[in-house]
């Protein structure tokens, strides 16, 4: 009985690793990846308005690149 | 010992798993793997009969930004050199045709292209990265790999290209 269970949890964490073996993306299949939807960003202008916008009023040091004091005047 | 057997088999397992998913890069010095794919007007190009010539092969896809710059550069090496001496063969990898030939439409190019959604040709190579190239010799042997693009490559390539053919090309 022991043994079986210990079969069975050793099949099923075998399975489980299985499962997170999955395929990786490879270079001729980033097609969708590379779709305008697929983008972080909706509009990368406004983006990087937001950024410079949370970077100077934060002054989180290394948050979002190179960081001022919070003085917005970077 | 059944115990030390059955990690084995397990940690085999695991490492089978794993190194299945990792396919290994065609090096120059290698011969080039065969393909047979149809061109766009679905007439069939074997890389076989290209046996004789330097053949430049490019993967390329519509949604590869360097692509813009690489094929119309490339097309205009192709006609820096004999026909009887080199042929410049690309691959197209877009899943859907049309995204192609929208892409050609906007960069026209007078070289073979065949067509490779499946990917098969890519992975027979073991590219790993967008766009690659691959310099062939007369027998077939890559003599030279190339991922990515920048103008300044073309350069290199065009004197590579010369030494394999031993003429060297004419400007057009």
């Amino acid at each position: 009985m022991r043994r079986d269970l210990r079969t069975f949890a050793l099949l099923f964490i075998g399975l489980l690793m299985a499962g997170c073996a999955t395929t990786p993306v490879q270079p001729w299949e980033r097609g969708r990846l590379a779709r305008w939807d697929m983008r972080w960003d909706s509009d990368p202008m406004q983006a990087a308005a937001f950024e410079h916008a949370h970077f100077s009023k934060e002054g989180t040091s290394g948050e979002i690149g190179a960081a001022g004091g919070g003085c917005g005047c970077n | 010992m059944y115990k030390l057997m059955r990690a084995n088999v397990v940690v085999a397992a695991i490492v089978l798993t794993l190194s299945a998913t990792i396919a290994a890069a065609v090096e120059p010095g290698s011969p080039a793997p065969g393909f047979d794919a149809p061109t766009f007007d679905n007439k069939p190009i074997r890389l076989v009969d290209y046996r004789g010539k330097v053949v430049f092969v490019d993967f390329w896809a519509s949604w590869c930004s360097p692509c813009r710059q690489s094929l119309p550069l490339y097309d205009k090496l192709s006609g820096e050199f004999p026909t009887s001496d080199f042929a410049v063969v690309a691959i197209n990898v877009d899943e859907n045709a049309a995204d192609a030939k929208k892409f050609l439409a906007e960069h026209p190019v007078k070289y073979t292209i065949v067509q490779n959604p499946k990917g098969d040709i890519p992975k027979a190579f073991g590219i790993d990265g967008m766009p690659s190239s691959y310099l062939i010799d007369r027998d077939g042997t890559i003599r030279d790999r190339h991922v990515g693009f920048e103008p300044k490559d073309i350069d290199a390539l065009r004197g590579e290209i010369a030494k394999l053919i031993g003429a060297p090309a004419h400007a057009s």
